[in-house]
């Protein structure tokens, strides 16, 4: 049976009406944020999880040039090796009748024949390979998807110089690509980048590879997963005759690492999100509680004399704020249900799993609840202690009345002296009610905070694409050579219908070494005076090519742990492949990969080869006709490892742009949610507390206007308080973030136009504004004549 | 339990010895109360008077174990309330004793039924609730909330809250203080009927000195001192005093 008790309490919850709605709802949102990125950090934890164990994700990989595999077979054998997969690993244009451009395409080799093998891959459509055949191919399901490529069809690429066409005969995905991003690029595109999947013996037929490798995969024992490198040392050295291009371990394969970082940063986030919106939520209901517990001081005091215990009027006022941290619970579930649906869907667009669902964990649903009584618990506990203090003789005695003295500001009349009547009562009523003003101030300012760090990112993305796709790299179409080419190269690109100028490019791949630090990476060889390949500093000025040392960028440095002038050790993968010291000249600054840039006349003689090319850069006539007859030629053109056009990835990156700013719009959602929460609580508390000043100014002749004008420029000052806080919180935040993302393959931009500082003031006074129209409402409906005679 | 199975009180005695009570507000001491010595006898009616800022309120606070005294001691029977725990005070305010304010203090949103049951429910003996609001005339008006109530109404619902815990003492403070001069004696003829009726031993402190020839013995407070104490042989029914 409910207790009379209870039945006060549910009808306190019930009346408490708007301030009901600021306490949950800020309450509610943290559970939301609890709930979705708790549940997005399982499911994509267990999904990971899940799929690297089906498809036997490897551990290492090993690119060389062409290895036979009896000379690979030993790597098998090495301690802390468990299982090797050698497979043939080419990039190749796609052809795609529909589409104008070319399209760039990974081909792998699988076994012709089904059998369980490291980095599996799981079939969406169709099947394996067949008997039929040998020209069929397996499309990795998101490229198949855009372009919409169905078992049955046929496709054409170019491989090893031939133009081929080949078979669909399934769609599937694979661990090693759960976000599979194009060399250099930063974000998914299927609509230009594809895996393909091909027998291993047409693989060794049609690029000449029989009985042969070019890249190894392979798994470790626990021992050795965690540090791999020691063993990839000792490969690289027994395959240095076949010319290692590079190795790496799970932990830096992009797909891995992209995954890793955002599971990582789910986790950060899905404690620190919430944390803020408790923090303030138990502050907010700290100050609701310890009001209620002052207005009812008599009916405490009643309790009392009846002959309830003190631990029953505790448990009483406790109870009241769990009914309400129970309720935005339950309500904080159910968004957060609906928001991990969305989010999923959302991820789905990125990563691809077999089966990436929204699952319900209980655990998370039961630890939202927890935190959300918890909060209830502590914003409620000051109240309560206050109840359980408050002698019964006391209570019932009338309340002396409120300390009146100067404020600080009384102290310099000059500044006093000027300020209106209005004006004074606004800054007494502020500094005088501290705890109230301080949970605004500190409220506003975590709102302030939130939309701060959420334009910040939006414009860091912004500012990310310009720096990198306007001022750095400056091409239309960059083309890789599968092989260096010479020096002609360039006049035949040059010669290309629609191109107006042609740079040539020279990428030497290398190890680096300074000390301790050895990281592999590569130097991009430009001209001295290039025009399309423009390294910057992180002001967006132009960094000098050296005639002799590196323009190095500075997160390589960074890792490196060099500065301009210092000398490094260089072991490049190709020409006499010695060891060479080499002074980093320049430090540039990038947002994406771990450039190093050199002189390409210095870097041929460095390494003791002719002058030659591995790429070449075009700028292109924009007008729509050169460029699609450039395109058809693209699409024939021989020797081509990869063609990347820069509006693609610029039109590619904005689509992102545009998840990305769901996700901005709901944290801008969430702290419009902080701001008016707490500003309507702080001014619906002020009103009930002055109901007798308001009633008294109306009958003076004050309009409802005129007195709301006050409650509006008492938050206006906590808002500004809280903004001025918020602003410099908000920048760290962002820096903060900065460093959490700060990985070798992306970066992000701390920048802060004045826009951002604009938006996060005009927001927060438009959430201001907000709040006071309820207060406004609920001063415009007062009984002030009934309130004059409220006995205090 | 009905209402005529403790028609027959059982001992009650409280005893005041020397009583003082002191505030301290700032860097003053206010001393409120001094010496106070009484008996309260078991059954009787008894009324304090006083002006204001006498001190009647402390001294009915003290009585009712909701303050404690400065010196001197408060015995209810065996029990001495000036060295009792928290615990002990409370239990002793839950069985023993049953309070009517000026103000009435009910809760605002609870109904005129659910004000009563907020007492019966922590009581280890309650009288019925309906039983309780017919005997002060509320039986109609039971589900009614405080301020769909009149000021008498209220104060009726207060008795009958402080009245169905069942306690051997009632202390009621300025029970007709913010009620109109009929209503007022409609809640004396109420108390004095329970005396009466159930033999509760009732005190009631007031500023107005008219009310004093309804008491068995009255006590006259000044200056926070008993100025004068008087049994009086012949109390006067309610109607027939006026103020």
């Amino acid at each position: 049976m409910v207790s009379v008790l209870d039945r006060k309490l549910l009808r306190e919850v019930r009346s408490s009406g708007a301030l009901l709605l600021a306490i949950t709802s800020i309450i509610a949102v943290g559970v939301m944020c609890f709930i979705y990125m708790r549940t997005a950090y399982y499911n994509l934890s267990l999904a990971k999880f899940r799929y690297y164990n089906q498809c036997r994700m490897a551990d290492f990989w090993i690119e060389l040039k062409k290895a036979p595999l009896s000379d690979v077979e030993p790597l098998a054998s090495l301690p802390g090796v468990t299982a090797i997969r050698p497979r043939i690993q080419f990039f190749a244009t796609v052809d795609l009748e529909r589409v104008p451009a070319p399209l760039n395409g990974l081909v792998l080799s699988l076994p012709d024949a089904r059998e369980p093998i490291i980095n599996d891959i799981v079939i969406e459509s169709g099947g394996y390979f067949t008997d039929r055949r040998g020209e069929e191919v397996i499309v990795n399901s998101a490229f198949a998807r855009r372009h919409r490529i169905r078992p049955g069809q046929t496709i054409h690429l170019l491989l090893n110089n031939r133009r081929q066409e080949l078979q669909v005969v399934g769609t599937a995905i694979s661990s090693e690509f759960v976000y599979l991003v194009a060399p250099g690029s930063i974000a998914p595109d299927p609509e230009h980048f594809g895996v393909f999947y091909i027998k291993r013996s047409y693989a060794e037929e049609v690029f000449d590879f029989d009985g042969a490798t070019n890249q190894i995969v392979g798994q470790l024992d626990p021992a050795h997963r965690q540090q791999p490198g020691e063993i990839l040392r000792r490969m690289e050295a027994m395959l240095a005759p076949y010319g290692v291009a590079t190795s790496y371990g799970l932990r830096t394969q992009a797909s891995n690492q992209f995954l890793s970082d955002e599971i990582r940063g789910l986790g950060v986030f899905s404690t620190i999100m919430p944390a803020i919106f408790l923090a303030v939520a138990a502050l907010v209901l700290n100050v609701l509680m310890v009001r209620l517990i002052d207005q009812q001081r008599v009916v405490i005091g009643t309790f009392k004399a009846i002959g309830y215990s003190d631990a029953q009027i505790f448990l009483h006022y406790t109870k009241f704020a769990m009914a309400l941290g129970l309720f935005a619970a339950l309500v904080g579930l159910g968004l957060g249900y609906a928001m991990s649906h969305l989010v999923t869907s959302i991820y789905k667009r990125f990563y691809e799993f077999p089966n990436l669902e929204t699952e319900i964990f209980p655990g998370t649903y039961a630890g939202g609840v927890a935190v959300a009584l918890g909060c209830a618990l502590v914003g409620s506990l000051q109240g309560a202690r206050v109840a359980l203090r408050l002698n019964p003789a006391e209570a019932m005695r009338q309340k002396p009345p409120v300390q009146g003295g100067a404020i600080w500001l009384e102290h310099f009349p000059a500044l006093w002296g000027r300020l209106n009547f209005g004006w004074r009562l606004v800054l007494r009523g502020v500094f005088r009610n501290r705890l109230r003003s301080a949970v605004g101030v500190f409220a506003t300012a975590m709102g302030a905070g939130l939309l701060m760090c959420g334009f910040i990112l939006v414009s860091a993305i912004a500012y990310l694409i310009s720096f990198q796709f306007e001022l750095v790299t400056r091409s239309d179409v960059d083309l890789r050579f599968k092989d260096e080419r010479g020096a002609s190269a360039l006049l035949e690109a040059a010669s290309l219908p629609g191109v107006e100028w042609a740079e040539p490019q020279f990428d030497v791949g290398c190890t680096f070494i300074h000390g301790p630090h050895r990281r592999r990476g590569a130097i991009s060889g430009v001209l001295p005076d290039a025009r399309l390949t423009t390294p910057r500093d992180i002001d967006g000025r132009r960094i000098r090519i050296p005639q002799s040392g590196l323009a190095m960028s500075r997160k390589m440095a960074q890792i490196l742990d060099v500065s301009p002038g210092d000398e490094i050790t260089v072991l490049p993968t190709r020409g006499l492949r010695e060891e060479l010291r080499v002074p980093v000249a320049e430090l540039s600054d990038s947002y994406i990969g771990l450039a190093v840039y050199a002189d390409i006349g210095y870097l041929s003689r460095l390494i003791g080869e002719e002058l030659v090319l591995t790429g070449v850069q075009l700028a292109v006539d924009p007008d729509p006709l050169p460029r699609a007859s450039l395109y058809r030629e693209l699409k024939q053109l021989p020797a081509v490892q990869s063609i990347n056009i820069r509006a693609d990835v610029i039109h590619n990156l904005e689509t992102i742009v545009e998840t990305q700013r769901i996700f901005i719009g709901f944290v801008v959602l969430f702290a419009g949610v902080i701001f008016f929460s707490s500003l309507l609580n702080s001014s619906l508390i002020g009103l009930a507390e002055r109901r007798r000043e308001v009633a008294t100014l109306r009958v003076l002749g004050y309009n409802e206007w005129q007195v709301g004008g006050l409650f509006l420029r008492e938050s206006l000052v906590i808002n500004s308080l809280g903004t001025l806080v918020g602003l410099p919180l908000g920048y760290s935040m962002a820096l903060v973030l900065s460093t959490v993302y700060d990985t070798e393959m992306f970066r992000f931009p701390l920048t802060s136009p004045p826009w951002v500082w604009f938006g996060t003031v005009g927001m927060g006074i438009v959430f201001a504004l907000a709040a006071h129209a309820v207060v406004q409402r609920t001063i415009n409906r007062l009984d002030w004549l009934d309130a004059s005679k409220t006995k205090e | 339990m009905s209402v005529s199975d403790i028609v027959t009180a059982s001992g009650v005695r409280l005893r005041l010895e020397d009583v003082g009570k002191t505030f301290q507000m700032g860097e003053v001491s206010v001393e409120v109360l001094r010496h106070i010595t009484f008996d309260v006898h078991p059954g009787e009616l008894l009324v304090m008077v006083g002006p204001s800022g006498s001190g009647k309120t402390t001294l009915l606070n003290i009585m009712g174990g909701l303050d404690s005294p400065t010196v001197g001691s408060v015995r209810y029977g065996d029990q001495d309330l000036t060295t009792a725990t928290s615990r002990e005070l409370t239990r002793y305010r839950r069985e023993s004793v049953g309070f009517v304010f000026q103000f009435y203090n009910l809760v605002s949103n609870l109904t005129a039924r659910e004000n009563v049951l907020v007492a019966t429910e922590i009581s280890r003996r309650p009288m019925a609730v309906d039983e309780v609001l017919r005997l002060v005339g509320l039986e109609e008006r039971m589900n009614h909330f405080p301020s769909q109530l009149s000021g008498g109404e209220q104060q009726r619902v207060a008795i009958a809250r402080a009245l169905a815990k069942n306690p051997e003492l009632l202390l009621c403070d300025e029970p007709t203080g913010a009620l109109d001069y009929e209503t007022g004696k409609h809640v004396l003829r109420l108390l004095v009927d329970l005396k009466n009726t159930l033999g509760k031993t009732i005190l009631i402190i007031t500023h107005n000195t008219a009310i004093a020839p309804i008491a068995e013995r009255v006590i006259r407070l000044r200056s926070g001192e008993i100025h004068e104490m008087h049994d009086n042989p012949r109390p006067q029914p309610p109607e027939d005093v006026s103020w």
